[in-house]
C-alpha cells in the first residue's frame, strides 16, 4: 500500500487542473533570504511566489487552512495580478518565516478572521511586482517595447504570439523586481468576485487531503496522555506496571500534563492507558461546581464594591441612567463552552540529534515552533513546523499545549512519536470560552433613543490563560527560562486587575449610538483555562446586547426592527445588513401558523451581519425553521466561501444556543463526548439563506461575523412565540 | 490472522482482535481518508462500508470483519474516477474543513446504492449519524439530491453491482455490524 509521506503530501486542487499540492518545503536549503527553499532555475521574486522554468507557478499560503476557505481566497489573489487561473497554482504551506507574519497581528498565525482583510494589498502586490518582473523580463528578452506585452490566462501574449511565463524566469532572475506596480482595479477582475468550486474541495472529497494526523514518519510510535480528572491538578504518584504489561506498549513517561503511554499502535496505547493507576493532588478548580461559579459570579454582579476594571467610558456613563424615561435591567447568563473541533488534537514529532521535526494542523505556526523549542531545548533554528490541513479549528488549535506533550514524549522516549488527544481528551482539557454573567441596563427617551448603555460583567479572562502559554513559546530563546516562565505568568494579575481584558467587552457596546455608556467587568475566575472560541467576546456578548435590545424595544412599544435602525444611525454598515435582511426574509410579513420571527444584528470583525430566524415551539422543544441572514463585508473574493462561512457560523452557533454547556462537578467537567456534548446535526439543521450586500470596501472578516447574532435572533423569535424571555444559555423552554 | 477484503484487494491481517477496524485501515494499511473523531461510533468520521452498510468502524473490532467485504473512501473513487457523489460533493463545494467528509460521503453512497431516489427524510434519518461541525449540512443535502436526480444512475448502479459482485466472490462467513445493537451478526454470505 502507498506510504503517506507529510513531506511531499500532493493533491488535485480541482478536475482537470494540473496536480498541484499544500506541499511543505522540507529542505534545509532556503532560498536566499526568502521563506522557501531554492528551486534550481526558477524565478523567486519574494517569499510568496516561484516561477518555475517549466510554467508552474507555486504560491506559499501563509495562512493555515482550517475550513474558512483562506486557501482558495489568498490563492485567488495571486491568481487575479499574476493573470492565471487560480486552479492552476500549486499551493504550498509556507513554513515559519519572517515575511509570512500576518501583518495586522505581527506573528504567523490564523485567527480573528483576519487574513484576507490583512492580506489583501499586500499579497496582491506581491503578484503585481512579480507579473511586472516576468513582463519586463518579456521585454528585454524578445527585444520588445513593454506596451506591446501583455499577460493573460497565463500567458506572455506579443504580437498574437503566446509564451509560458517559464521561458523568461532565466532573464526575469537577473533583473530587479519592480515595486509599487499598479493593481488592477474592480472592474477589471476576473478572478476576486467570481463564484467557483473552492480549490481544496477534491482533495476533501477523495480523502487525499492530508490532515495533521495523518502524518507517517519512519519509526513512527503512536502516544496517549492520561490527564487529570481535574484540569490541571498535579501528579501525585502512578503505578505503570500494568500498562507495561499490555501489548505492544514500549513506554510510560511522565509529562507534565500527565503520564504518556507509547506503544506500537494507537489501540494498544489507548487500552494500556485504561489499566494505569495514578493519583492527583487536590487542585483549587476542585473545589467548584458549576453552581457555586454561578452563585460567585452572582454574588459578585451585586457586590458593588467590587469596581472592576473600565472597558467603556462616554460621555456621562451611567450617572444619568435614572433620567430616562424608561429605564430596563435584566441580567443575562452565558456558559463555558468546548470547541469540540471534529479532528481531536494530535502532534506528530520526530527528533534527528539536535533537529526536531513537528507535524501538525495548527493556526499558530509559530507558537507551535516556539512550544518545541521551550519545551525540548532547541535551538530555534533547528526547529521545522509542517503545516497540514486542520480539522477544524475555530480558535483551539495552536496553543502550543499539544506541541509540547508530543515534544516531551518524544524526547523522553527517544521515540518518533504521534500524539492522539481521545475525543474525551479534547473535551476535558480545552481552554474553554469562558463563562460570564452580565447586567444590561439602558435608559431609553419617550421617542425610543437609548440615552444610557450600561454593563457590568462578571467572569474570567483569556488573555492572562493565552500568555500563559504563548509567552512561553514566544518569548526569544536567549532569555532565562526561569525569567520567561514568570513573565507568562504576568497576564493573569495583569489582566485580572489592572487591563481589561478586550474581550470581555468585545461588541457589547459599540453597535449603538447612545451617548452615554458606562461598560465594567469584574474578575471572577474559579481557575477554569479559557481560549479563544470561534468570535470569542461577541459569541456572548452579542446574545445578551441583542436580547436586552429587543426588551427595550418591547418596553418602548416600537418595532424591534425600527427601534434598531433609529439606534443605529452612525453604524451604516449595520444598517445596509439589517435593512436587506428584513427585506428578504419579510419581517413583518405573515408567517406559517405557529411560526415567529426575531431578529438580530452585530458587528464584529469588521463585518456587520443581521439576521432573521423562524422558530415555532413544539411542547418544551425549539424548532428553528430557517434562518436569513446578510452580512456586509465589504469587498467579496469568493462569494460561495462568505455564504458557507456565515452558514457555518450559524449551525455553529445554534449548536451552542441549544445545547452548548460545559458543567463542572467538583472541577471535573461533566462532559466527554458528542453523547452529552451534542452537535447539530442535519435532520436539526436549518434553512439557511446567506445575502452579501454589494461593496466595493476593503474586504473585512467572514469567519466568525455570522456566528454572533444566531443566538439572540432565536432567543428573540422564542420570546415571540412562548412569552418566555431567555436569559440564559443553552436557550431552554422552563 | 483475520481475512477480508479491502477495497476490491483480499487482505490479512494479525493484530490484536479487539483493534477497531478504522485503525486497521489507517496505521496498518495506511490508508489515511478514513478519520477519528469520537471512538464511540457518534459523530461517523471513521464511517467505512462493510457488506454494503455504512458502519461506524471506530467501535468494529476486526475480528469481526473476517471474511467481510470492506470499502474505504479511497474505494469509492478517485481523483481520476471519482464517484458521482464525489464529482458534486466538488462541485456544490461541500467541504469546509473536511475532516468529516469522507465519512459523510460513504454514508451517502450506501444510502444511494440502496436507495437512489431518497426523499429528505430518508436522506436525513441515513445521515444523521455523521456530524459536521463546520455546518455543511445543507451543501451535503443539495449534492446528494443532484446525484440522485442526475443521469449518473448508470454510475451508482455499477458502483451497487461491483460491492454486490465482491460479495459474491467473497462467498465465506461474513459478519454484519449492528448499529443499534453493536454486536455483529454472523450469517452465511451469498452463495
Amino acid at each position: 500500500m502507498k506510504k503517506a509521506s507529510m513531506t511531499r503530501r500532493l493533491f488535485l486542487l480541482s478536475t482537470g487542473a494540473a496536480a498541484t499540492g499544500l506541499i511543505v518545503g522540507c529542505s534545509t536549503a532556503a532560498a536566499k533570504d526568502k521563506g522557501y527553499s531554492a528551486i534550481a532555475g526558477a524565478f523567486e521574486p519574494n517569499s510568496f511566489i516561484q516561477i518555475t522554468a517549466d510554467n508552474q507557478v507555486i504560491f506559499y499560503l501563509p495562512s493555515s487552512e482550517m475550513g474558512q476557505g483562506i486557501l482558495d481566497g489568498l490563492t485567488t489573489l495571486i491568481a487575479e495580478e499574476l493573470r492565471v487561473q487560480p486552479t492552476a497554482i500549486e499551493v504550498r504551506q509556507a513554513s515559519l518565516h519572517e515575511d509570512y507574519k500576518n501583518p495586522e497581528m505581527g506573528m504567523q498565525a490564523t485567527g480573528g478572521s483576519n487574513a484576507t482583510r490583512a492580506q489583501f494589498l499586500p499579497l496582491r502586490q506581491a503578484a503585481a511586482d512579480t507579473a511586472a518582473a516576468i513582463r519586463n523580463a518579456a521585454a528585454k528578452q524578445l527585444d520588445q517595447p513593454l506596451d506591446k506585452i501583455t499577460l493573460a490566462d497565463g500567458q506572455i501574449m506579443v504580437d498574437g504570439k503566446s509564451y509560458g511565463f517559464g521561458e523568461f524566469v532565466a532573464v526575469a532572475a537577473l533583473m530587479s523586481v519592480p515595486e509599487n506596480s499598479p493593481l488592477r482595479r474592480p472592474e477589471q477582475f476576473d478572478q476576486i468576485g467570481r463564484e467557483r468550486p473552492r480549490l481544496d474541495a477534491l482533495a476533501k472529497s477523495t480523502g487525499t487531503a492530508e490532515f495533521g494526523i495523518d502524518a507517517e514518519v519512519e519509526n513512527l510510535y503512536r502516544a496517549v496522555v492520561v490527564r487529570s480528572p481535574v484540569l490541571g491538578a498535579a501528579l501525585k504518584s502512578f503505578d505503570a506496571s500494568a500498562a507495561l504489561e499490555q501489548s505492544g506498549v514500549v513506554n510510560v513517561v511522565e509529562i507534565k500534563s500527565g503520564v504518556a503511554v507509547v506503544a506500537e499502535s494507537y489501540w494498544q496505547a489507548r487500552k494500556a492507558a485504561a489499566v494505569l493507576e495514578l493519583n492527583w493532588e487536590k487542585s483549587e478548580l476542585g473545589l467548584w461546581s458549576s453552581d457555586s461559579i454561578y452563585n460567585k459570579f452572582n454574588e459578585t454582579l451585586n457586590d458593588s464594591s467590587q469596581k472592576g476594571l473600565e472597558c467603556c467610558d462616554e460621555g456621562e456613563g451611567d450617572k444619568l441612567l435614572d433620567q430616562s424615561a424608561t429605564v430596563v435591567a435584566a441580567d443575562y447568563y452565558a456558559p463555558y463552552l468546548a470547541h469540540a473541533t471534529m479532528e481531536p488534537l494530535n502532534c506528530t514529532v520526530e527528533i534527528n540529534g539536535d533537529a526536531c521535526a513537528i507535524y501538525l494542523g495548527t493556526q499558530n505556526i509559530q507558537a507551535s515552533a516556539g512550544a518545541a523549542v521551550y519545551y525540548g531545548d532547541f535551538d530555534a533554528d533547528k526547529v521545522k513546523v509542517h503545516g497540514a490541513f486542520l480539522g477544524g479549528g475555530f480558535g483551539r488549535r495552536g496553543i502550543g499545549d499539544d506541541v509540547a506533550e508530543a515534544v516531551l514524549i518524544a524526547q523522553q522516549t527517544g521515540r518518533n512519536i504521534q500524539l492522539v488527544w481521545s475525543r474525551e481528551d479534547d473535551m476535558n482539557n480545552d481552554f474553554y470560552r469562558p463563562a460570564a454573567l452580565v447586567r444590561m441596563q439602558a435608559g431609553v427617551s419617550e421617542q425610543g433613543l437609548i440615552e444610557t448603555w450600561a454593563v457590568r460583567r462578571v467572569g474570567p479572562n483569556i488573555m492572562g490563560y493565552m500568555l500563559d502559554e504563548w509567552v512561553d513559546a514566544l518569548a526569544p530563546d536567549y532569555l532565562n527560562k526561569g525569567f520567561i516562565d514568570w513573565l507568562s505568568k504576568l497576564g493573569q494579575p495583569i489582566f485580572n486587575r489592572f487591563i481589561a481584558d478586550p474581550s470581555a467587552a468585545d461588541g457589547i457596546y459599540a453597535d449603538y449610538d447612545a451617548p452615554n455608556k458606562a461598560v465594567r467587568h469584574v474578575t471572577q475566575d474559579p481557575g477554569l483555562r479559557t481560549g479563544f472560541w470561534r468570535s470569542v467576546g461577541h459569541s456572548s456578548n452579542a446574545f445578551f446586547k441583542e436580547s436586552f435590545i429587543d426588551e427595550l424595544a418591547q418596553r418602548a412599544g416600537i418595532d424591534e426592527l425600527q427601534f434598531r435602525l433609529a439606534n443605529m444611525q452612525n453604524n451604516p454598515r449595520l444598517i445596509d445588513a439589517t435593512e436587506l435582511v428584513a427585506a428578504k426574509a419579510g419581517w413583518g410579513k405573515p408567517l406559517p401558523e405557529g411560526h415567529f420571527h426575531g431578529l438580530a444584528t452585530h458587528s464584529s470583525f469588521g463585518s456587520a451581519v443581521a439576521q432573521i430566524a423562524e422558530v415555532s415551539i413544539k411542547g418544551t422543544q425549539i424548532i428553528v425553521h430557517k434562518v436569513t441572514a446578510a452580512i456586509h463585508c465589504g469587498m467579496v473574493v469568493n462569494p460561495g466561501i462568505v455564504r458557507d462561512q456565515v452558514e457555518g457560523g450559524i449551525i455553529y452557533g445554534l449548536t451552542a444556543a441549544l445545547h452548548g454547556e460545559i458543567t463542572l462537578v467538583d472541577g471535573v467537567i461533566q462532559q466527554s463526548n458528542f453523547h452529552n456534548y451534542p452537535m447539530l446535526r442535519m435532520a436539526d439543521a436549518p434553512e439557511v439563506e446567506v445575502h452579501i450586500v454589494e461593496s466595493q470596501e476593503h474586504p473585512q472578516g467572514v469567519g466568525e461575523p455570522g456566528l454572533p447574532p444566531l443566538a439572540p435572533a432565536v432567543a428573540n423569535a422564542v420570546f415571540k412565540a412562548s412569552g418566555q424571555r431567555l436569559r440564559d444559555l443553552p436557550l431552554r423552554l422552563g | 490472522m483475520i481475512n477480508f477484503q479491502l477495497n476490491k484487494n483480499a487482505v490479512q491481517v494479525d493484530i490484536d482482535p479487539d483493534t477497531p477496524l478504522l485503525w486497521v485501515v489507517r496505521d496498518h494499511f495506511k490508508l489515511k481518508g478514513s478519520k477519528f473523531g469520537c471512538g464511540m461510533g457518534l459523530c461517523g468520521a471513521c464511517t467505512m462500508h462493510v457488506n454494503g452498510q455504512a458502519v461506524r468502524t471506530c467501535t468494529l473490532p476486526i475480528s469481526a470483519v473476517q471474511g467481510a467485504v470492506i470499502t474505504s473512501i479511497e474505494g469509492l473513487g478517485t481523483v481520476d474516477n471519482l464517484h458521482p457523489l464525489q464529482q458534486a460533493w466538488v462541485e456544490h463545494s461541500v467541504p469546509q474543513c473536511g475532516y468529516c467528509q469522507s465519512g459523510q460521503l460513504m454514508s451517502a453512497s450506501a444510502l444511494l446504492a440502496k436507495n437512489p431516489n431518497p426523499s429528505d427524510d430518508d436522506i436525513e434519518m441515513a445521515m444523521n449519524g455523521n456530524i459536521c461541525r463546520c455546518g455543511t449540512y445543507s451543501k451535503i443535502k443539495s449534492a446528494i439530491k443532484s446525484v440522485s436526480k442526475s443521469a449518473s444512475k448508470s454510475a451508482i448502479k455499477s458502483a451497487i453491482k461491483s460491492d454486490a459482485e465482491a460479495m459474491r466472490t467473497q462467498g465465506s462467513m461474513v459478519g454484519t455490524f449492528d448499529p443499534a445493537s453493536g454486536t455483529i451478526i454472523s450469517k452465511e454470505a451469498n452463495s
